[in-house]
């Protein structure tokens, strides 16, 4: 435990003039970093899944694919509708209701990875959109199949473009991941929770798990950075 | 960023489809709870507790403990089939046994009517008459009058709510008022901003306000009882009564052979000899 964890539990003590009592032991430390394991696996499953689904997604709006076109408008339509926490407790609920038996694992994944991919699809489809006219008619005057268009013109553009709204979205799903508690996943939040639960001392794992999720998005916002560097080089 | 924006891209006839799809989704019928036939067929039961839930049920050091967990453990062994645990939020527990994804919600939920219209309580496990609690040496508050208009912390969602007309006519007496009711998602929080004077005082069951106060002597003080009798129990769906049996046996035993009084003297400081057998709820 770091000496910032001990000045976060006294300050919890003296603001509710509690006795001098340590409020979290190594075993609670470990259950949050357990719990920060969670959250970060979780949510880069759901990425993993939501960015090229999500782009798979914009692709059939953009082509204007006629039924499909439809049946991405409504899904997009319904999940920005729907909390996290709704749509968790509908797919672990409702599920086995018409007969698929599923675990709190694989119900949190596909939470995340189902609302992700909406806003993926929403940013990717900015993108394509946007994307200047005149190059993809110059790369097929030179006789450039449409996928390889799509490969070497398209994409590597489109990519680096919406890249920072990506990694805006990608920080938005972490920060949103405590949803999916509802279906007994033990993330960082909740490892707090329970910690606070025990100790009646909810502040010092709340400021360590608000500590944990900065630590986090600094990574993802420095792998962004990275990755717009690198494409810059190019 | 682009959490806020409007539906930018929806069309009023792709609204209409959600809103459609939202209502068949929303109409699928719950699951049929595992009878005890089925759930000795399939081997196993499947049990749900909470992990914030002090002294029923908590976690401490990564393993979950308190009096419904030690039970649990006891009922283990006298169970002829495995008995499998879920550890899951308060939300998303009785939803989950009224639908049928669990058998037994394995916690303290208090025997309600309105929970009455959806599952079947065991016998109690406890006493749980409703007492406030307030912050230690807070000399505006010695009695039940004044609480008139003071702030107070409840859980959301939770049985103590729909006691609150008992304490609204204890205050009638005296021409009092309930003040504001700030709803908490659980009570950890709702203790925090008591401590932080955000709220005057909170309402829980006797048991839950003792442990507290054990735990903090410094900070809280139980006041008085501002509710008539109530009493937490295990639950199951609505009619499964070979299972609710099943459970009320394994509580008689345990009543029986004195362990139920050693565990209540454990986690609550006492043991409540006198429980009904059975309750039907006023409210």
């Amino acid at each position: 435990m770091g000496a910032g964890v001990l000045k976060g539990g006294e300050w919890a003590i003296r603001r509710t003039g509690g006795s001098v009592i340590p409020a979290m032991t190594s075993a609670d430390f470990i259950s949050l970093l357990q719990g920060a394991a969670v959250t970060v696996a979780l949510s880069l499953a759901g990425i993993v899944i939501g960015v090229p689904l999500g782009l798979s997604l914009a692709i059939l709006l953009w082509r204007r694919v006629p039924l499909a076109q439809l049946i991405v408008k409504t899904y997009v339509s319904l999940i920005r509708a729907t909390p996290l926490v709704t749509l968790g407790l509908l797919i672990y609920f409702a599920l086995p209701a018409i007969g698929l038996q599923i675990g709190p694992v694989t119900a949190a994944i596909l939470t995340l990875a189902i609302n992700t991919t909406a806003f993926n699809c929403e940013i990717w489809r900015a993108g394509l959109t946007d994307f200047p006219k005149d190059q993809i008619e110059s790369a097929q005057a030179f006789g450039m199949s449409w996928p390889h268009t799509f490969r070497r013109i398209m994409l590597p553009q489109v990519a680096r473009t919406c890249l920072p709204a990506l990694v805006n979205e990608m920080t938005l799903l972490l920060k949103g991941s405590p949803a999916i508690a509802v279906v007994g996943i033990v993330d960082v939040t909740r490892a707090a929770v329970r910690i606070g639960a025990n100790t009646y001392e909810p502040l010092p794992p709340f400021l360590l798990a608000t500590a944990l999720y900065a630590a986090i998005v600094f990574v993802f916002v420095r792998a962004q950075r990275w990755l717009e560097g690198s494409s810059k080089a190019r | 960023m682009c959490k806020a924006q409007v539906f930018a891209c929806a069309t009023w006839r792709h609204m209409l489809l959600a809103a459609i799809a939202a209502v068949v989704l929303s109409s699928v019928g719950p699951a049929q709870a595992a009878t005890l036939d089925e759930v000795k067929k399939r081997g196993y039961l499947l049990v749900a507790t909470e992990d914030d839930y002090k002294p029923f049920e908590f976690v401490q050091d990564g393993k979950p403990t308190g009096f419904d967990n030690e039970l649990l453990e006891l009922l283990k062994k006298h169970a002829p089939f495995e008995v499998r645990q879920d550890i899951i939020p308060w939300t998303s527990l009785l939803a989950g046994v009224s639908t049928g994804k669990y058998d037994v919600a394995l916690t303290a939920a208090l025997i309600t009517k309105e929970r009455a219209k959806s599952l079947d309580f065991t016998m109690p496990i406890a006493d749980a008459t409703h007492y406030f609690v307030k912050r230690k040496g807070d000399q505006s508050i010695k009695e039940i009058k004044d609480l008139n208009g003071k702030i107070l912390g409840i859980q959301a969602g939770s049985g103590l709510l729909q006691r609150l007309p008992e304490l609204e006519a204890m205050l009638a007496q005296t021409g009092g008022k309930i003040g504001k009711v700030v709803e908490y998602t659980s009570y950890p929080e709702a203790y925090q901003d008591l401590a932080l004077k955000r709220t005057d005082f909170v309402i829980n069951t006797v048991i839950n306000l003792q442990a507290l106060v054990k735990e903090k002597p410094t900070v809280f003080e139980v006041g008085l009882p501002v509710s008539g009798k109530s009493y937490p129990a295990w639950a199951v769906a609505k009619g499964n009564a070979e299972l609710l049996g099943f459970l009320n046996g394994f509580l008689a035993e345990q009543k029986k052979n004195g362990t139920f009084a050693k565990l209540q003297e454990k986690w609550f400081g006492q043991a409540f000899p006198d429980l009904p057998a059975q309750w039907e709820p006023e409210f």
